[in-house]
């Protein structure tokens, strides 16, 4: 076992230098200045939930904080994908219709990580520690002692922050700039004698406001 | 193309309006409600599913077992296509349990305070449908150890106590298992049913404590109990269930109950099957009782029907043994079941 491992380990650090030999790596920031806070700005609505229980939507939007094209070159063929950083905020709504136990408005805010490669394919990771959750139940009593009383708007707020981690498709020049799907875990707290985990798939569709430049291709 | 999208839309737009109508729709006709309501009590919001006929405003109150199951698992054809037609049932779903939510401590959720939560919900079904209410109280497994904790706080809400597989001493369930593993073990080699399960079992039941000194003993001996019910239902002993109500898995986010009993079980279990034992305080419970166990329940063992049924201090009290059941014989003989707490329920209504 022991021989397999001095064998194994110088192996992989030979490759592994072949490996980064063979690349030639430049990192590039995008000015993003000269740009309005509008052609920074993406929005997005998609669909929420896990099919069979939760089904909801979610609104939300991105602003673009920091972007850097990476160029590699790889035994003569050239990669170009682009690294973004955005700041995150949504607005979601789910319910289960069966029972209406698990109706629900959340909110939170956090940043994207997002890559796009030169085919417009994207994987993403987004980090939202601050988030709120606000459940709404059916008719609700409230008992202390002998004494009944029904309650307004009932339901309970807890600290919600989430995580997703996603693909999509970026459409270049297109009103609708994107699609995505990402899965997401969302974390309630305080809940009963602890925190409540729940897992959600998002589906949905990028869009922006901004104004086409006159040389965009028209699609 | 825009005939297309026009006649696709429309379609579109009558599936959501339907879907949201049917969705919506509540049926609060008296003699079948369908009804979501919660109780708010000691910083927990528990459901409580009221189906059914309350025309004349009879309410069988339902404690799951667990702890940290939940209430809609008995909505099965049994009690919705038959008690349900005769009288309202309510599902509750416990502190800690099923749908229920709340913000409190892990000293916040005890089977004290669960028992006060129970009281509760009668207020608030006294509170809602009127104080002539007749409300039942029907406790399975676990329920079953919670009902007597809630009796004997206060029995005065109920006018009767049906008692399924419930295990009112907790504390006894440790030494009780491995006498009836051996007992049926026993039986089941000398009828030549699954002779090399049974002997493992017996070799297992040897190789722990004859004492309970750590919970890891009791979940192994818990999980055995459930294998060896499904032994006996391939053997013919007991019958299969008849009416699981599988569509209850769509009524709840998987995750979220198995993340609530994980949680309700860590906290409670300890306790229950270290301290709790009602046996000695049944005779406090004077209301009418109808005590019902299948004979080969392996899970809470029959030897503590005829001690529940012994001590229950109810002048008027009944205990019927199913002989093709095991720890749910409201599953494997669906129409006794149901026949035997209307009829309970009917004389003492």
């Amino acid at each position: 076992m022991k021989l397999k491992l001095q064998l194994l380990i110088p192996l992989i650090l030979s490759l592994i230098k072949g490996y980064s030999q063979s690349i030639e790596q430049t990192k590039k920031a995008v000015n993003l200045t000269s740009q309005s806070f509008l052609e920074r700005t993406e929005f997005k609505i998609g669909y929420s939930g896990n099919i069979f229980w939760n089904n909801g939507l979610n609104f939300g939007a991105e602003y673009l904080l920091k972007e850097t094209i990476k160029t590699k070159n790889r035994r003569g063929s050239q990669r170009t994908n682009s690294h973004q950083f955005l700041l995150n905020g949504n607005l979601g709504f789910t319910t289960n219709f069966s029972t209406s136990t698990d109706t629900g408005i959340f909110t939170n805010y956090g940043v994207t990580w997002r890559r796009t490669n030169k085919k417009g394919k994207q994987f993403s990771i987004e980090f939202n520690p601050l988030g709120y959750y606000r459940s709404f139940l059916p008719e609700t009593y409230k008992v202390s002692g002998d004494e009944i009383k029904k309650v307004f708007l009932p339901g309970r707020g807890y600290y919600a922050p989430s995580i997703s981690v996603g693909i999509g498709k970026q459409r270049k020049d297109k009103k609708i700039t994107g699609r995505y799907f990402n899965i997401n875990f969302m974390l309630r707290t305080p809940y009963n004698a602890g925190a409540l985990p729940a897992f959600n798939f998002q589906y949905g569709y990028r869009f922006n406001f901004k104004k086409k430049h006159k040389d965009a291709k028209i699609n | 193309m825009q005939k297309l999208i026009n006649k696709y839309s429309k379609a579109v737009v009558l599936i959501i309006v339907s879907w949201v109508s049917f969705s919506c729709s509540k049926d609060d006709n008296i003699s079948n409600l369908n009804e979501t309501l919660f109780v708010r009590h000691k910083n927990a919001d528990m459901p409580a599913y009221i189906h059914g006929n309350a025309s004349e405003k009879v309410f069988l109150v339902i404690l799951h077992g667990g702890p940290g199951g939940f209430g809609l698992v008995y909505r099965n054809s049994t009690i919705k296509s038959k008690i349900e037609k005769e009288y309202a049932v309510v599902y509750f779903d416990q502190r800690g349990s099923g749908a229920a939510q709340g913000n409190y401590s892990r000293d916040g959720i005890n089977i004290d305070i669960m028992a006060e939560d129970v009281l509760a919900l009668a207020k608030v079904i006294k509170h809602k449908y009127g104080d002539d209410s007749r409300l039942f109280l029907m406790g399975h497994s676990w329920g079953g150890t919670l009902g007597p904790a809630t009796l004997l706080k206060d029995q005065s809400p109920f006018l009767g106590w049906i008692n399924v597989a419930g295990s009112h001493n907790t504390k006894g369930l440790y030494q009780e298992y491995i006498a009836n593993f051996k007992r049926v073990a026993s039986e089941q080699i000398d009828l030549g049913n699954d002779i090399e399960y049974w002997n493992n079992v017996v070799d297992f039941v040897n190789s722990i404590a004859p004492e309970y000194n750590n919970i890891n003993d009791m979940y192994d001996l818990n999980s055995e109990a459930f294998t060896a019910q499904e032994k006996l239902k391939e053997s013919g002993v007991v019958n299969k269930d008849a009416d699981l109500n599988d569509k209850a898995i769509f009524k709840y986010t998987p995750l979220t109950l198995i993340w609530n009993t994980l949680n309700t079980q860590s906290i409670l279990d300890e306790n229950l099957f270290e301290n709790i034992d009602f046996t000695d305080k049944l005779s406090e419970i004077t209301i009418p009782s109808l005590v019902l166990w299948g004979k080969h329940d392996m899970v809470v063992p029959i030897r503590f029907a005829q001690e529940s049924y012994d001590n229950l201090g109810s002048t008027e009290k009944e205990l019927v043994i199913f002989e093709k059941s095991a720890h749910g014989p409201m599953f494997t003989e669906p129409d006794l079941f149901a026949d035997k707490v209307i009829e309970f329920i009917n004389e003492n209504k």
